[in-house]
């Protein structure tokens, strides 16, 4: 995975919700890396330290939860798979439903703002 | 000043594929099977797809846009075959959808039943790419090891296909079908395989009947135009 062209993508749309939301600035953004997307947490935050400030986003923090590797064994319905492996580890099926682990999610955007009154239409 | 915590819960790259399922929508309305060729550089793609034109002349038409960092060369070797379309990505080591559709206008009028999009080398980058493909094949040649499959588990997990190349050199390399294609399988249980050599022709009319099969399937299933429509 390009991790650069990923946070780049990342911070449009983070920038798009500050503007609609009237946010002064950026504080937090956090998301989730699933094991199975291809995105190495550390090359994301390297490339947000250095993209963000770039897009105007300076003190910006980068938050990367982690999501468990969410699959169901058809056969035993044990939910536990490893990651080069996609088979179950109990009965050996391989008949095994990936739930999730496949996205980079934006979970959410902190931003600064002007206080509630200032900003409330 | 305060702080204000928006939720969003999107996936970063939902446009894009958004994007790309759409234009997927409109291939398969066409009647074109989209396939999105991976592999290392040099394991065959181009000859596989030289191979496939031939078979397929005068028969069913393709077309081709194939990607790689600098120059037009497989592009020529393509072009007394079939319509084909260079992607140069200046360095880029992958594929995206902005770069296939530049392609699509270059070819002009998509006259064809199959469209490959023959990817940049590279097992990696690529495989997170949706570039609006049905089928997404990975090509592992005889000469790279039996083994590969478990580094690069995305690539093949993504797949649907794995085609087995240079099946000829098998007697001078230390490469067992089987050993690769149970590896693989253990990623992506549900993989279609076949073994080719495009040097001597073996597996190419299976490889190629094995297309047309999808290809019927793909538009006759509940993703065919008729049924999207109704």
């Amino acid at each position: 995975m390009h991790e650069s062209s990923l946070v780049r993508s990342l911070l449009g749309q983070v920038e798009t919700i500050r503007i609609e939301q009237n946010g002064l600035a950026v504080d937090e953004v956090r998301i989730e890396i699933g094991p199975l997307s291809g995105v190495e947490p550390l090359l994301v935050h390297s490339a947000f330290s250095e993209l963000a400030p770039a897009c105007g986003m300076i003190g910006a923090r980068l938050v990367i939860d982690d999501v468990p590797l969410s699959a169901r064994c058809s056969q035993c319905g044990l939910v536990e798979v490893t990651l080069a492996r996609i088979s179950c580890p109990a009965c050996g099926s391989q008949d095994v439903r990936i739930g999730s682990g496949d996205e980079v999610r934006l979970q959410s955007v902190t931003i600064r703002q002007a206080h509630e009154r200032e900003t409330t239409k | 000043m305060s702080l204000k915590t928006i939720p969003v819960g999107r996936d970063v790259l939902a446009g894009a594929r958004l994007e790309a399922a759409e234009l997927r929508t409109e291939w398969t309305r066409k009647g074109i099977l989209a396939v999105n060729l991976m592999s290392s550089p040099g394991a065959g793609k181009t000859s596989l797809l030289e191979a496939t034109a031939r078979h397929w002349k005068g028969r069913h038409r393709m077309a081709v846009l194939v990607g790689d960092l600098a120059t037009d060369r497989d592009a020529r070797r393509l072009a007394p075959l079939t319509a084909v379309v260079q992607l140069t990505t200046g360095g880029a080591c992958h594929l995206e959808l902005p770069l296939v559709r530049r392609g699509l206008d270059q070819l002009g009028a998509l006259d064809c039943e199959f469209l490959f999009i023959e990817n940049v080398g590279n097992l990696v980058c690529p495989a997170s790419h949706d570039l609006a493909e049905h089928l997404r094949v990975i090509v592992l040649s005889t000469t790279e090891g039996d083994d590969k499959p478990g580094k690069y588990p995305k690539a093949f997990r993504t797949s649907q296909v794995l085609v087995v190349s240079k099946v000829d050199l098998l007697p001078y390399v230390p490469f067992s079908i089987d050993a690769a294609i149970s590896d693989a399988r253990l990623i992506q249980p549900a993989l279609q395989t076949v073994a080719v050599s495009a040097q001597d022709g073996t597996g190419i009319a299976e490889w190629c009947a094995l297309l047309e099969t999808i290809r019927t399937e793909l538009l006759t299933t509940r993703h065919a135009p008729v049924h999207a429509r109704s």
